[in-house]
Protein backbone atom coordinates (compact mmCIF):
# COMPACT_ATOMS: atom_id res chain seq x y z
CA UNK A 1 0.00 0.00 0.00
CA UNK A 2 2.73 2.26 0.95
CA UNK A 3 4.50 2.07 -2.36
CA UNK A 4 1.42 2.16 -4.39
CA UNK A 5 0.32 5.33 -2.48
CA UNK A 6 4.46 6.64 -2.90
CA UNK A 7 4.25 6.17 -6.45
CA UNK A 8 1.03 7.55 -7.46
CA UNK A 9 2.24 10.39 -5.46
CA UNK A 10 5.50 10.81 -6.85
CA UNK A 11 4.05 10.31 -10.66
CA UNK A 12 1.36 13.04 -9.87
CA UNK A 13 4.45 15.22 -8.69
CA UNK A 14 5.73 14.28 -12.02
CA UNK A 15 2.91 14.99 -14.14
CA UNK A 16 2.75 18.01 -12.39
CA UNK A 17 6.12 19.35 -13.23
CA UNK A 18 6.04 18.59 -17.00
CA UNK A 19 2.16 20.63 -16.77
CA UNK A 20 4.21 23.15 -15.28
CA UNK A 21 7.16 23.47 -17.99
CA UNK A 22 4.81 23.20 -20.82
CA UNK A 23 2.91 25.93 -19.73
CA UNK A 24 5.58 27.69 -18.28
CA UNK A 25 4.89 28.57 -14.98
CA UNK A 26 7.32 31.05 -13.21
CA UNK A 27 9.31 31.06 -16.78
CA UNK A 28 10.61 27.62 -15.11
CA UNK A 29 11.51 26.83 -19.02
CA UNK A 30 14.38 29.62 -18.72
CA UNK A 31 15.34 28.38 -15.34
CA UNK A 32 15.87 24.78 -16.31
CA UNK A 33 18.14 25.73 -19.33
CA UNK A 34 17.18 23.11 -21.80
CA UNK A 35 16.94 23.22 -25.28
CA UNK A 36 13.66 23.69 -26.81
CA UNK A 37 14.19 20.92 -29.11
CA UNK A 38 14.31 18.61 -26.39
CA UNK A 39 11.97 20.16 -24.14
CA UNK A 40 8.68 18.78 -25.72
CA UNK A 41 10.24 15.14 -26.30
CA UNK A 42 11.47 15.62 -22.29
CA UNK A 43 7.58 16.47 -21.57
CA UNK A 44 6.20 13.46 -23.82
CA UNK A 45 8.13 11.56 -21.84
CA UNK A 46 7.35 12.79 -18.19
CA UNK A 47 3.07 12.61 -19.10
CA UNK A 48 3.65 9.23 -20.26
CA UNK A 49 6.17 8.00 -17.53
CA UNK A 50 3.47 9.85 -14.75
CA UNK A 51 0.46 8.63 -16.26
CA UNK A 52 1.72 4.67 -16.22
CA UNK A 53 2.97 5.53 -12.28
CA UNK A 54 -0.49 6.83 -11.50
CA UNK A 55 -1.91 3.56 -12.73
CA UNK A 56 0.64 1.49 -11.44
CA UNK A 57 0.37 2.74 -7.94
CA UNK A 58 -3.47 2.72 -8.14
CA UNK A 59 -3.26 -1.15 -8.96
CA UNK A 60 -1.10 -1.16 -5.83
CA UNK A 61 -3.64 0.34 -3.99
CA UNK A 62 -6.75 -1.05 -4.99
CA UNK A 63 -5.25 -4.75 -4.55
CA UNK A 64 -4.96 -3.63 -0.84
CA UNK A 65 -8.22 -2.68 -0.24
CA UNK A 66 -9.52 -5.82 -1.73
CA UNK A 67 -7.25 -7.94 0.54
CA UNK A 68 -8.90 -5.82 3.63
CA UNK B 1 -40.14 -6.31 -24.73
CA UNK B 2 -41.37 -5.30 -28.15
CA UNK B 3 -41.44 -1.72 -28.75
CA UNK B 4 -44.48 -0.43 -30.25
CA UNK B 5 -44.91 1.00 -33.43
CA UNK B 6 -46.94 4.17 -33.97
CA UNK B 7 -45.57 6.61 -35.66
CA UNK B 8 -46.70 7.05 -39.35
CA UNK B 9 -44.83 8.88 -42.63
CA UNK B 10 -45.62 12.25 -41.32
CA UNK B 11 -44.15 11.83 -37.90
CA UNK B 12 -41.60 10.18 -39.49
CA UNK B 13 -40.57 13.05 -41.85
CA UNK B 14 -41.07 15.53 -38.74
CA UNK B 15 -38.64 13.36 -36.89
CA UNK B 16 -35.75 13.76 -39.68
CA UNK B 17 -36.44 17.55 -39.83
CA UNK B 18 -36.23 17.82 -36.20
CA UNK B 19 -33.12 16.26 -36.73
CA UNK B 20 -31.60 17.88 -39.08
CA UNK B 21 -32.57 21.34 -38.04
CA UNK B 22 -30.57 22.26 -35.30
CA UNK B 23 -28.05 24.75 -33.97
CA UNK B 24 -25.41 23.74 -36.39
CA UNK B 25 -26.59 26.46 -39.24
CA UNK B 26 -26.31 29.24 -36.55
CA UNK B 27 -22.48 28.79 -36.36
CA UNK B 28 -20.92 26.66 -38.72
CA UNK B 29 -21.52 29.07 -41.93
CA UNK B 30 -19.39 31.79 -40.55
CA UNK B 31 -16.29 30.39 -40.93
CA UNK B 32 -17.37 28.23 -43.96
CA UNK B 33 -18.27 31.71 -45.80
CA UNK B 34 -15.25 34.08 -44.70
CA UNK B 35 -12.09 31.76 -44.73
CA UNK B 36 -13.21 28.57 -46.64
CA UNK B 37 -15.64 29.14 -49.64
CA UNK B 38 -17.00 32.36 -50.10
CA UNK B 39 -20.62 32.75 -51.59
CA UNK B 40 -19.44 29.35 -52.47
CA UNK B 41 -21.01 28.43 -49.28
CA UNK B 42 -24.40 27.78 -51.26
CA UNK B 43 -22.41 25.11 -53.42
CA UNK B 44 -20.69 23.23 -50.44
CA UNK B 45 -24.41 23.28 -48.84
CA UNK B 46 -26.00 21.46 -52.19
CA UNK B 47 -23.11 19.04 -52.44
CA UNK B 48 -22.93 18.11 -48.29
CA UNK B 49 -26.62 17.32 -49.21
CA UNK B 50 -26.20 15.21 -51.87
CA UNK B 51 -23.58 13.52 -50.59
CA UNK B 52 -25.26 12.57 -47.35
CA UNK B 53 -28.64 11.63 -48.81
CA UNK B 54 -25.99 9.18 -50.73
CA UNK B 55 -24.92 7.76 -47.42
CA UNK B 56 -28.81 8.16 -45.85
CA UNK B 57 -29.36 5.13 -48.65
CA UNK B 58 -27.78 2.62 -47.08
CA UNK B 59 -28.67 3.93 -43.82
CA UNK B 60 -32.54 3.01 -45.45
CA UNK B 61 -31.80 -0.06 -46.41
CA UNK B 62 -29.96 -1.48 -43.17
CA UNK B 63 -32.84 0.57 -41.02
CA UNK B 64 -35.40 -0.95 -42.81
CA UNK B 65 -33.84 -4.61 -42.62
CA UNK B 66 -33.13 -4.16 -38.94
CA UNK B 67 -35.31 -1.79 -37.44
CA UNK B 68 -34.47 -2.74 -33.98
CA UNK B 69 -33.16 -0.20 -31.24
CA UNK B 70 -29.35 0.96 -31.66
CA UNK B 71 -28.95 2.27 -34.66
CA UNK B 72 -25.34 2.24 -36.61
CA UNK B 73 -24.22 0.21 -33.55
CA UNK B 74 -26.65 -2.66 -34.51
CA UNK B 75 -26.08 -2.78 -38.19
CA UNK B 76 -21.71 -2.74 -37.81
CA UNK B 77 -22.17 -5.13 -35.09
CA UNK B 78 -24.16 -7.68 -37.20
CA UNK B 79 -21.82 -6.99 -39.93
CA UNK B 80 -17.84 -6.96 -38.45
CA UNK B 81 -18.66 -8.49 -34.90
CA UNK B 82 -18.45 -6.52 -31.33
CA UNK B 83 -14.47 -5.23 -32.02
CA UNK B 84 -15.32 -2.71 -35.23
CA UNK B 85 -19.52 -1.74 -33.69
CA UNK B 86 -17.29 -0.91 -29.92
CA UNK B 87 -14.79 1.19 -32.53
CA UNK B 88 -18.13 2.94 -34.32
CA UNK B 89 -19.64 3.12 -30.93
CA UNK B 90 -16.97 5.33 -29.59
CA UNK B 91 -16.99 7.46 -32.99
CA UNK B 92 -20.57 7.72 -32.65
CA UNK B 93 -20.16 8.78 -28.76
CA UNK B 94 -17.18 11.38 -29.40
CA UNK B 95 -19.41 12.57 -32.42
CA UNK B 96 -22.11 13.50 -30.20
CA UNK B 97 -20.01 14.87 -27.52
CA UNK B 98 -18.35 17.20 -29.97
CA UNK B 99 -21.57 18.30 -31.58
CA UNK B 100 -23.25 18.91 -27.96
CA UNK B 101 -20.01 21.21 -26.77
CA UNK B 102 -20.73 22.79 -29.89
CA UNK B 103 -24.33 23.36 -29.06
CA UNK B 104 -22.73 24.62 -25.68
CA UNK B 105 -20.71 27.19 -27.47
CA UNK B 106 -23.16 28.33 -29.99
CA UNK B 107 -25.63 29.17 -26.99
CA UNK B 108 -23.23 31.38 -25.51
CA UNK B 109 -22.66 33.21 -28.88
CA UNK B 110 -26.47 33.63 -29.48
CA UNK B 111 -26.97 34.90 -25.68
CA UNK B 112 -24.01 37.24 -26.01
CA UNK B 113 -25.36 38.32 -29.48
CA UNK B 114 -29.13 39.13 -28.14
CA UNK B 115 -27.54 40.75 -25.15
CA UNK B 116 -25.33 42.83 -27.14
CA UNK B 117 -28.93 44.19 -29.07
CA UNK B 118 -29.58 45.71 -25.66
CA UNK B 119 -26.49 46.50 -24.12
CA UNK B 120 -23.67 46.52 -26.75
CA UNK B 121 -21.10 47.02 -24.21
CA UNK B 122 -21.69 43.73 -22.57
CA UNK B 123 -20.82 41.74 -25.99
CA UNK B 124 -16.90 41.72 -25.33
CA UNK B 125 -17.28 40.53 -21.54
CA UNK B 126 -20.00 37.87 -22.16
CA UNK B 127 -17.54 36.43 -25.14
CA UNK B 128 -14.79 36.64 -22.55
CA UNK B 129 -16.47 34.55 -19.71
CA UNK B 130 -17.25 32.13 -22.70
CA UNK B 131 -15.99 29.20 -21.35
CA UNK B 132 -17.63 29.53 -17.91
CA UNK B 133 -21.00 30.03 -19.67
CA UNK B 134 -20.66 27.22 -21.64
CA UNK B 135 -19.57 24.95 -18.67
CA UNK B 136 -22.63 26.76 -16.95
CA UNK B 137 -25.06 25.42 -19.41
CA UNK B 138 -23.63 22.16 -19.74
CA UNK B 139 -24.28 21.50 -15.84
CA UNK B 140 -28.04 22.76 -16.34
CA UNK B 141 -28.75 21.17 -18.72
CA UNK B 142 -27.34 17.89 -17.56
CA UNK B 143 -29.01 18.57 -14.37
CA UNK B 144 -32.46 19.00 -15.96
CA UNK B 145 -31.53 15.73 -18.02
CA UNK B 146 -30.59 13.37 -15.24
CA UNK B 147 -34.11 14.82 -13.88
CA UNK B 148 -35.72 13.36 -16.66
CA UNK B 149 -36.48 16.52 -18.87
CA UNK B 150 -39.21 16.34 -21.31
CA UNK B 151 -37.88 17.27 -25.18
CA UNK B 152 -39.28 20.05 -27.05
CA UNK B 153 -42.81 19.06 -29.34
CA UNK B 154 -42.75 19.24 -33.01
CA UNK B 155 -43.84 22.54 -32.92
CA UNK B 156 -40.42 23.80 -32.62
CA UNK B 157 -39.79 22.16 -35.77
CA UNK B 158 -42.56 24.09 -37.71
CA UNK B 159 -41.58 27.18 -35.64
CA UNK B 160 -38.32 27.11 -37.47
CA UNK B 161 -39.41 26.73 -40.81
CA UNK B 162 -41.57 29.43 -40.53
CA UNK B 163 -38.97 31.10 -39.12
CA UNK B 164 -36.64 30.58 -41.85
CA UNK B 165 -39.34 30.67 -44.75
CA UNK B 166 -39.91 34.09 -43.60
CA UNK B 167 -36.10 34.97 -44.05
CA UNK B 168 -35.96 33.46 -47.47
CA UNK B 169 -39.00 35.20 -48.81
CA UNK B 170 -38.14 38.53 -47.32
CA UNK B 171 -34.20 38.32 -48.54
CA UNK B 172 -35.59 37.11 -52.44
CA UNK B 173 -37.72 40.36 -52.18
CA UNK B 174 -35.37 42.11 -51.19
CA UNK B 175 -32.28 42.85 -54.53
CA UNK B 176 -30.02 40.68 -53.51
CA UNK B 177 -25.98 41.14 -54.74
CA UNK B 178 -25.79 39.10 -57.35
CA UNK B 179 -23.59 36.25 -56.56
CA UNK B 180 -21.64 33.64 -57.85
CA UNK B 181 -22.57 30.50 -56.29
CA UNK B 182 -20.70 28.28 -58.03
CA UNK B 183 -17.30 27.26 -56.75
CA UNK B 184 -15.62 29.35 -60.02
CA UNK B 185 -13.89 31.83 -57.29
CA UNK B 186 -13.87 30.70 -53.63
CA UNK B 187 -11.42 31.59 -51.85
CA UNK B 188 -9.24 28.73 -51.63
CA UNK B 189 -10.17 26.68 -54.71
CA UNK B 190 -12.14 24.06 -55.13
CA UNK B 191 -10.45 22.66 -52.19
CA UNK B 192 -12.01 25.18 -49.78
CA UNK B 193 -15.38 24.57 -51.41
CA UNK B 194 -14.80 21.09 -50.35
CA UNK B 195 -13.52 22.24 -47.13
CA UNK B 196 -16.78 23.81 -46.34
CA UNK B 197 -18.45 20.70 -47.35
CA UNK B 198 -16.88 18.79 -44.88
CA UNK B 199 -17.10 21.50 -42.43
CA UNK B 200 -20.69 22.39 -42.77
CA UNK B 201 -22.06 18.11 -42.78
CA UNK B 202 -22.96 17.91 -39.19
CA UNK B 203 -25.93 20.72 -40.55
CA UNK B 204 -27.24 17.44 -41.99
CA UNK B 205 -26.18 14.75 -39.62
CA UNK B 206 -29.46 14.92 -37.55
CA UNK B 207 -31.47 13.19 -40.15
CA UNK B 208 -30.00 9.67 -38.57
CA UNK B 209 -32.57 10.35 -35.80
CA UNK B 210 -35.19 8.96 -37.89
CA UNK B 211 -32.80 5.96 -38.09
CA UNK B 212 -32.49 5.47 -34.63
CA UNK B 213 -36.38 5.40 -33.94
CA UNK B 214 -36.98 3.24 -36.53
CA UNK B 215 -38.27 0.43 -33.81
CA UNK B 216 -41.15 3.35 -33.38
CA UNK B 217 -42.43 3.65 -37.04
CA UNK B 218 -45.29 1.68 -38.49
CA UNK B 219 -44.03 -0.02 -41.67
CA UNK B 220 -40.25 0.62 -41.26
CA UNK B 221 -39.59 -0.52 -44.60
CA UNK B 222 -41.43 1.85 -46.86
CA UNK B 223 -42.03 4.10 -44.10
CA UNK B 224 -38.24 4.77 -43.23
CA UNK B 225 -36.62 5.29 -46.95
CA UNK B 226 -39.43 7.64 -47.77
CA UNK B 227 -39.08 9.53 -44.68
CA UNK B 228 -34.86 9.95 -45.37
CA UNK B 229 -35.96 11.07 -48.83
CA UNK B 230 -38.54 13.25 -48.06
CA UNK B 231 -36.45 15.31 -44.90
CA UNK B 232 -33.69 15.26 -47.36
CA UNK B 233 -35.56 16.69 -50.33
CA UNK B 234 -36.72 19.50 -48.00
CA UNK B 235 -33.05 20.36 -45.77
CA UNK B 236 -31.09 20.42 -48.57
CA UNK B 237 -33.10 23.26 -50.57
CA UNK B 238 -33.78 25.05 -47.43
CA UNK B 239 -30.29 25.43 -45.94
CA UNK B 240 -29.31 26.33 -49.50
CA UNK B 241 -32.05 28.68 -49.50
CA UNK B 242 -31.00 30.26 -46.55
CA UNK B 243 -27.39 30.38 -47.48
CA UNK B 244 -28.20 32.14 -50.73
CA UNK B 245 -29.92 35.08 -49.16
CA UNK B 246 -27.60 35.68 -46.46
CA UNK B 247 -24.24 35.76 -48.52
CA UNK B 248 -26.34 38.27 -50.65
CA UNK B 249 -26.84 40.52 -48.02
CA UNK B 250 -23.74 40.05 -46.02
CA UNK B 251 -20.63 40.99 -48.79
CA UNK B 252 -17.53 39.23 -48.22
CA UNK B 253 -15.18 42.00 -46.31
CA UNK B 254 -12.00 41.33 -46.08
CA UNK B 255 -12.48 41.05 -41.86
CA UNK B 256 -14.76 38.97 -40.55
CA UNK B 257 -17.20 40.44 -38.09
CA UNK B 258 -17.68 40.10 -34.75
CA UNK B 259 -21.41 39.05 -34.97
CA UNK B 260 -22.51 35.35 -35.59
CA UNK B 261 -22.99 35.82 -39.74
CA UNK B 262 -26.91 34.59 -40.07
CA UNK B 263 -27.81 37.08 -37.53
CA UNK B 264 -26.19 39.56 -38.95
CA UNK B 265 -27.81 38.76 -42.18
CA UNK B 266 -31.43 38.27 -40.57
CA UNK B 267 -31.01 41.80 -38.91
CA UNK B 268 -30.56 43.17 -42.59
CA UNK B 269 -33.31 41.09 -43.90
CA UNK B 270 -35.44 41.68 -41.35
CA UNK B 271 -34.31 45.22 -40.01
CA UNK B 272 -35.30 45.41 -35.72
CA UNK B 273 -36.30 41.52 -35.00
CA UNK B 274 -34.13 39.71 -37.70
CA UNK B 275 -31.33 39.81 -35.26
CA UNK B 276 -33.15 38.86 -32.08
CA UNK B 277 -35.24 36.30 -33.47
CA UNK B 278 -32.45 34.01 -34.67
CA UNK B 279 -30.38 34.63 -31.55
CA UNK B 280 -33.48 33.60 -29.78
CA UNK B 281 -34.07 30.49 -32.22
CA UNK B 282 -30.49 29.96 -31.92
CA UNK B 283 -30.49 29.58 -28.30
CA UNK B 284 -33.41 27.28 -28.59
CA UNK B 285 -32.15 25.25 -31.11
CA UNK B 286 -28.61 24.94 -29.01
CA UNK B 287 -30.49 24.04 -25.77
CA UNK B 288 -32.26 21.36 -27.41
CA UNK B 289 -29.66 20.35 -29.31
CA UNK B 290 -27.48 20.34 -26.36
CA UNK B 291 -30.50 17.92 -24.33
CA UNK B 292 -30.57 15.36 -27.04
CA UNK B 293 -26.70 15.35 -27.61
CA UNK B 294 -26.45 14.14 -24.06
CA UNK B 295 -29.45 11.52 -24.28
CA UNK B 296 -27.79 10.10 -27.68
CA UNK B 297 -24.41 10.12 -25.78
CA UNK B 298 -25.26 8.59 -22.72
CA UNK B 299 -27.31 5.52 -24.29
CA UNK B 300 -24.70 4.88 -26.39
CA UNK B 301 -22.24 4.44 -23.42
CA UNK B 302 -25.09 2.00 -21.90
CA UNK B 303 -25.02 0.58 -25.03
CA UNK B 304 -21.61 -0.49 -24.88
CA UNK B 305 -21.50 -0.90 -21.21
CA UNK B 306 -24.27 -3.49 -21.66
CA UNK B 307 -21.91 -5.55 -23.75
CA UNK B 308 -19.24 -5.36 -21.68
CA UNK B 309 -16.93 -2.65 -23.28
CA UNK B 310 -17.08 0.08 -20.51
CA UNK B 311 -17.43 -0.32 -17.08
CA UNK B 312 -20.96 -1.33 -15.57
CA UNK B 313 -21.60 1.91 -13.45
CA UNK B 314 -22.34 3.77 -16.74
CA UNK B 315 -25.90 1.35 -16.46
CA UNK B 316 -27.13 3.42 -12.96
CA UNK B 317 -29.75 4.52 -12.80
CA UNK B 318 -31.45 7.45 -10.61
CA UNK B 319 -32.83 5.83 -7.72
CA UNK B 320 -35.56 9.00 -7.73
CA UNK B 321 -36.11 10.16 -11.51
CA UNK B 322 -35.12 6.84 -13.08
CA UNK B 323 -32.41 8.43 -15.57
CA UNK B 324 -29.03 7.07 -16.72
CA UNK B 325 -27.16 9.81 -14.65
CA UNK B 326 -23.54 8.39 -14.21
CA UNK B 327 -23.74 8.10 -17.75
CA UNK B 328 -25.18 11.41 -18.35
CA UNK B 329 -22.63 13.30 -16.04
CA UNK B 330 -19.64 11.07 -17.56
CA UNK B 331 -20.64 12.83 -20.89
CA UNK B 332 -20.86 16.31 -19.85
CA UNK B 333 -17.70 16.32 -17.94
CA UNK B 334 -15.80 15.78 -21.30
CA UNK B 335 -18.75 18.35 -23.21
CA UNK B 336 -17.76 20.79 -20.08
CA UNK B 337 -14.06 20.86 -21.11
CA UNK B 338 -14.28 20.66 -24.91
CA UNK B 339 -17.45 23.71 -24.91
CA UNK B 340 -14.64 25.73 -22.52
CA UNK B 341 -11.86 25.45 -25.35
CA UNK B 342 -14.78 27.72 -27.29
CA UNK B 343 -13.05 26.88 -30.89
CA UNK B 344 -15.94 26.65 -33.00
CA UNK B 345 -13.86 25.53 -36.04
CA UNK B 346 -12.41 22.68 -34.13
CA UNK B 347 -15.69 21.53 -32.39
CA UNK B 348 -16.97 21.62 -36.26
CA UNK B 349 -14.02 19.65 -37.66
CA UNK B 350 -13.87 17.21 -34.94
CA UNK B 351 -17.54 16.42 -34.96
CA UNK B 352 -17.41 15.80 -38.46
CA UNK B 353 -14.60 13.56 -38.65
CA UNK B 354 -16.46 11.06 -35.87
CA UNK B 355 -19.41 10.84 -37.77
CA UNK B 356 -17.71 10.41 -41.12
CA UNK B 357 -16.20 7.40 -40.26
CA UNK B 358 -19.33 5.64 -38.69
CA UNK B 359 -20.78 6.93 -42.41
CA UNK B 360 -17.97 4.72 -43.76
CA UNK B 361 -18.06 2.06 -41.59
CA UNK B 362 -22.28 2.16 -41.81
CA UNK B 363 -21.79 1.62 -45.66
CA UNK B 364 -19.19 -1.47 -45.24
CA UNK B 365 -21.36 -2.65 -43.46
CA UNK B 366 -24.06 -2.41 -45.84
CA UNK B 367 -21.83 -4.26 -48.84
CA UNK B 368 -20.71 -6.75 -46.07
CA UNK B 369 -24.42 -8.11 -45.21
CA UNK B 370 -25.46 -8.00 -48.70
CA UNK B 371 -22.56 -10.72 -49.06
CA UNK B 372 -22.97 -12.21 -45.60
CA UNK B 373 -26.94 -12.87 -45.60
CA UNK B 374 -28.08 -12.30 -48.73
CA UNK B 375 -31.56 -13.51 -48.11
CA UNK B 376 -32.06 -11.43 -45.41
CA UNK B 377 -35.33 -9.58 -45.58
CA UNK B 378 -34.73 -5.95 -46.91
CA UNK B 379 -37.96 -4.05 -47.27
CA UNK B 380 -35.65 -1.57 -49.12
CA UNK B 381 -32.87 -1.95 -51.22
CA UNK B 382 -30.37 0.79 -51.98
CA UNK B 383 -30.41 1.98 -55.79
CA UNK B 384 -27.83 1.31 -58.12
CA UNK B 385 -25.90 -1.30 -55.66
CA UNK B 386 -23.01 -1.50 -55.43
CA UNK B 387 -22.00 1.61 -56.45
CA UNK B 388 -24.01 3.52 -54.08
CA UNK B 389 -22.61 2.49 -50.74
CA UNK B 390 -18.98 2.26 -52.11
CA UNK B 391 -19.50 5.88 -53.40
CA UNK B 392 -20.39 6.41 -50.05
CA UNK B 393 -17.59 4.75 -48.42
CA UNK B 394 -15.07 7.06 -50.69
CA UNK B 395 -17.41 10.11 -50.51
CA UNK B 396 -16.39 9.70 -46.72
CA UNK B 397 -13.09 8.83 -46.68
CA UNK B 398 -12.34 11.60 -49.27
CA UNK B 399 -14.22 14.55 -47.07
CA UNK B 400 -11.78 13.19 -44.20
CA UNK B 401 -8.82 13.86 -45.95
CA UNK B 402 -10.00 16.88 -47.87
CA UNK B 403 -9.05 19.90 -45.58
CA UNK B 404 -5.74 18.52 -45.29
CA UNK B 405 -4.70 19.62 -48.96
CA UNK B 406 -5.81 23.32 -47.69
CA UNK B 407 -3.71 23.10 -44.59
CA UNK B 408 -6.46 23.74 -42.90
CA UNK B 409 -4.72 24.29 -39.32
CA UNK B 410 -8.78 23.59 -37.35
CA UNK B 411 -9.33 20.58 -39.93
CA UNK B 412 -5.53 19.22 -38.71
CA UNK B 413 -5.97 19.47 -35.37
CA UNK B 414 -9.22 17.84 -35.20
CA UNK B 415 -7.46 15.09 -37.23
CA UNK B 416 -4.57 14.52 -34.79
CA UNK B 417 -7.42 14.41 -31.87
CA UNK B 418 -9.19 11.97 -33.84
CA UNK B 419 -6.06 9.66 -34.35
CA UNK B 420 -4.90 10.07 -30.58
CA UNK B 421 -8.70 9.54 -29.96
CA UNK B 422 -8.74 6.33 -31.95
CA UNK B 423 -5.29 5.15 -30.36
CA UNK B 424 -7.40 5.64 -26.82
CA UNK B 425 -9.99 3.64 -27.94
CA UNK B 426 -8.41 0.78 -29.40
CA UNK B 427 -6.50 0.66 -26.10
CA UNK B 428 -9.25 0.90 -23.87
CA UNK B 429 -11.21 -2.33 -25.89
CA UNK B 430 -7.07 -4.56 -25.62
CA UNK B 431 -7.49 -3.10 -22.02
CA UNK B 432 -10.87 -4.28 -21.41
CA UNK B 433 -10.78 -7.95 -23.27
CA UNK B 434 -7.74 -8.24 -21.20
CA UNK B 435 -8.91 -8.09 -17.47
CA UNK B 436 -8.03 -6.78 -14.54
CA UNK B 437 -5.36 -9.20 -14.06
CA UNK B 438 -3.19 -9.53 -16.77
CA UNK B 439 -2.94 -5.52 -17.49
CA UNK B 440 -1.51 -5.53 -13.67
CA UNK B 441 0.82 -8.05 -14.59
CA UNK B 442 1.82 -5.67 -17.64
CA UNK B 443 2.01 -2.54 -16.52
CA UNK B 444 4.07 -4.09 -13.58
CA UNK B 445 6.57 -5.73 -16.21
CA UNK B 446 6.97 -2.55 -17.64
CA UNK B 447 7.61 -0.15 -14.80
CA UNK B 448 9.99 -3.09 -13.76
CA UNK B 449 11.55 -2.46 -17.37
CA UNK B 450 11.52 1.36 -17.01
CA UNK B 451 13.01 1.57 -13.39
CA UNK B 452 15.81 -0.93 -14.28
CA UNK B 453 16.79 1.20 -17.97
CA UNK B 454 16.40 4.48 -15.84
CA UNK B 455 19.15 2.88 -13.20
CA UNK B 456 21.19 1.68 -15.61
CA UNK B 457 21.23 5.05 -17.96
CA UNK B 458 21.72 7.07 -14.32
CA UNK B 459 24.63 4.85 -13.75
CA UNK B 460 25.99 6.01 -17.43
CA UNK B 461 25.40 9.41 -16.98
CA UNK B 462 27.22 9.53 -13.69
CA UNK B 463 30.22 7.78 -15.04
CA UNK B 464 30.05 10.29 -18.49
CA UNK B 465 29.45 7.23 -20.99
CA UNK B 466 26.06 8.72 -22.07
CA UNK B 467 24.47 12.60 -22.07
CA UNK B 468 22.08 12.84 -18.95
CA UNK B 469 18.68 12.16 -19.22
CA UNK B 470 16.96 15.03 -18.04
CA UNK B 471 19.97 17.41 -17.35
CA UNK B 472 17.50 19.37 -14.75
CA UNK B 473 16.60 16.93 -12.37
CA UNK B 474 19.27 15.16 -9.94
CA UNK B 475 20.67 12.06 -10.44
CA UNK B 476 19.35 10.66 -6.95
CA UNK B 477 15.92 11.74 -7.37
CA UNK B 478 15.67 9.73 -10.51
CA UNK B 479 17.44 6.86 -8.60
CA UNK B 480 14.89 7.04 -6.04
CA UNK B 481 11.69 7.29 -8.57
CA UNK B 482 13.67 4.24 -10.50
CA UNK B 483 13.56 2.39 -6.87
CA UNK B 484 10.12 2.99 -6.75
CA UNK B 485 9.18 2.03 -10.06
CA UNK B 486 11.26 -0.90 -9.52
CA UNK B 487 9.54 -2.16 -5.94
CA UNK B 488 5.82 -1.20 -7.78
CA UNK B 489 7.05 -2.80 -10.85
CA UNK B 490 7.68 -6.37 -8.68
CA UNK B 491 4.70 -6.12 -6.46
CA UNK B 492 2.27 -5.38 -9.67
CA UNK B 493 4.12 -8.14 -11.65
CA UNK B 494 3.28 -10.97 -8.62
CA UNK B 495 -0.25 -9.78 -8.34
CA UNK B 496 -2.53 -12.95 -7.48
CA UNK B 497 -5.65 -13.44 -9.88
Amino acid sequence: MIVGIMQSMVAVLIVIFACGIYFNFFDIQTSLNAAVESLYLHILALFVFGFFSIISGLFLVHEWLESR
Amino acid sequence: MKTKRELGLFNTVIMGLSGAIGFEIFVLLDYAYFHLAGSSIVSALLLAGLINLLIMFSYCELGAAMPEVGGEYTYIKTAYGGYIAFISGCFRWLASVFAAALAAVCFTQQLAYLFSLFVPEIESFMLAQMPLIAIAVVIILATSEIKGAKKPGIFIVFAFIAIFAIFIASGLLRELTPLEILPKQPLEGLPGVFAATVYMFPMFFGMRALIASAAFIKHPGKNVPKGILLSALLIIPLYASIAYVATGVIPLEETRPPAPFLNLAAENVLPGVGGALFAIAGMVASLSALGTSLTVQSSIARGMSRDGYLPKVLLSIHRRFGTPYVAIIAGSLFIMVLSAIGAVEFLGYAASFGSLLVFALVNLSLLKLRKKKPYMERPFKTPLYPFTPIAGVIMSVTLLVFPMFLRDVNAASALVSGIGLTTLVLMTYYLRMMGRYRLQIAIGGVGLGIGVSLVLLTCLSEACFVSPILPYIPSYIILVISAISIIAGILNATAHG
